[in-house]
């Protein structure tokens, strides 16, 4: 989750050995006291380096690989899978590129073409990824090859959250790219793991016109379960406040 | 310690009831204020001083201890109400307003009024310590007049439980949770009241000390709620200005 402050000084030292402290900090947009403190504690979170590598100019992911927790980010990877590429595009998207098919629009009276792809990751990203390369065994290699308990790691699905490591350790047990879930995380840009531009757009132009609708009556599935249940929430502190308030 | 006790417990739920008054006037779930106003008037009847004051006024028989358990049944019934309605627990809700709530609610005070009359109960005194010490007959009396007067709170708090301890590890707003904690807590030490009779009386302070924390639970519980609702209301205007602006 995070990396030893020595570790990230020896690296900082070899990305600008001239730099102040408080110079890495303006350059990168941390805060001075966040940095301090993470250094104080030893413990570096990784956006922390994301942040400084960019502004130096770094691949953010060849600057994880430079620690030994994320050491094996430097070997080849494989490319994105198409189901990994379409997990990356958000639900309103897939809904527009639904609308503009052949079978929906049979005519072709709307004639518009669908509004570019907004960037990964978007709001039910990470489940979305995690669902598109489960075997249905990955999450229990997940549990076994870090400790951390199933339902902690579903509750940080759920939560379209991930820490660096658990994304890393993810991709590993599916065994497709290592940076796959540092996109759908949000961590580093699709170009930063190495995707090609346009590879989403092809990925979705590539499914059938059956396969993008089933796909968004799934995501329009889960959408609506979350929906109903944060109304259903509401409802009862509405009754909580009305009759207790 | 013991009357530091009391007369805090009494100033807070004074100042909760003198603060629900201007929601009360405005017709705002009146009956919250009215619980309120019952806990403090229980309260100021259970310290030694006030209760000696209201009671020779009363003719100095010990009816303010009888008023005072009617208080608290009326309290514990308007909270029991309040609390199934809010929380959704209809199944408690018909336990506490339906045919079983009212058996338990006619019997408990029957034979509460019933004891008291077969009491000497001349010679004001808090907790009718005075009355137990006159005979053994007396003393029985009193421990089952007790024991009656604790009964059907003990009934309602635990008809409330299950719902409060479900409502804690819901997705519901955290201060509500913490409130529905709370008075779980308030719950459980009412029931323990049953367990006064086997208490040694060398623990008698104990007594006092569950009687409060139940009394304190249960007010700021309350009052927490309240406090959540007031929170939500500034926060939904904040959003609202800062949407139009």
């Amino acid at each position: 989750m995070t990396l030893p402050a020595k570790a990230f000084q020896r690296w900082l030292q070899g990305v600008a050995p001239e730099a102040s402290t408080a110079d890495v900090c303006r350059i990168s947009g941390i805060k001075r006291t966040t940095l301090a403190q993470q250094l104080v504690r030893g413990k570096v979170s990784v956006t922390t380096v994301v942040s400084i590598s960019r502004a130096y100019g770094i691949n953010p992911v060849a600057a994880l690989a430079e620690f030994d927790a994320y050491r094996q980010l430097a070997d080849r990877q494989p490319g994105p899978t198409r189901c990994e590429l379409v997990s990356q595009i958000s639900t309103a998207d897939l809904l527009h590129a639904m609308l503009a098919r052949q079978a929906m629009d049979p005519d072709g009276t709307s004639g518009a073409e669908p509004p570019a792809l907004s960037p990964a990751p978007h709001p039910t990203s990470v489940k979305n990824w995690v669902d598109a390369i489960d075997d249905g065994e990955v999450r229990h290699r997940v549990s076994a090859a870090t400790g951390i308990a199933p339902q902690n790691y579903s509750a940080q699905l759920t939560a379209n959250r991930l820490t660096a490591e658990l994304a890393v350790a993810t991709a590993r047990a599916a065994g497709v790219g290592l940076a796959s879930g540092l996109v759908a995380t949000g961590l580093v840009t699709e170009d930063e793991a190495g995707w090609a531009p346009g590879a989403r757009r092809a990925a979705l132009d590539s499914l059938s016109d059956g396969d993008l609708a089933v796909l968004a009556g799934d995501r329009l599935q889960a959408l609506g379960k979350v929906l109903r249940r944060q109304e259903q929430d509401q409802a009862q502190t509405e009754k909580i406040w009305e009759n207790l308030g | 310690m013991i009357e530091i006790l009391q007369w805090s417990t009494l100033a807070i739920c004074g100042l909760i009831a003198a603060a629900r008054v201007p929601s009360a006037l405005r017709g705002e779930n009146r009956s919250l204020f009215y619980i309120f106003a019952l806990m403090t008037a229980a309260i100021l009847l259970s310290i030694e001083a006030p209760y000696v004051a209201i009671d020779k006024a009363l003719g100095g028989i010990n009816l303010a201890n009888l008023l005072l358990r009617f208080i608290i049944f009326g309290a514990i019934y308007f909270v029991g109400i309040r609390v199934t309605r809010g929380f959704g627990a209809d199944h408690a809700y018909r336990l506490i307003t339906g045919r079983t709530g009212m058996t338990v609610l006619l019997v408990i005070s029957l034979a509460m009024v019933c004891m008291f009359f077969l009491m000497d109960t001349s010679g004001s005194s808090a907790g009718l310590a005075r009355v137990a010490a006159k005979d053994s007959w007396n003393a029985a009396l009193v421990e089952y007049y007790g024991a009656a007067g604790r009964a059907y709170p003990s009934y309602v708090s635990l008809v409330l439980l299950p719902a409060m301890v479900r409502a804690v590890g819901s997705r519901l707003p955290v201060l509500v949770r913490v409130a529905a904690g709370l008075l779980a807590v308030g719950g459980v030490a009412i029931a323990l009241t049953l367990l006064f009779p086997v208490v040694p009386p060398e623990w008698g302070a104990l007594e006092f000390i569950v009687n409060y924390t139940a009394v304190l639970c249960f007010a700021l519980g309350l009052a927490l709620i309240w406090a959540a609702r007031v929170r939500n209301k500034k926060g939904a205007l904040v959003r609202r200005t800062s949407t139009e602006t």
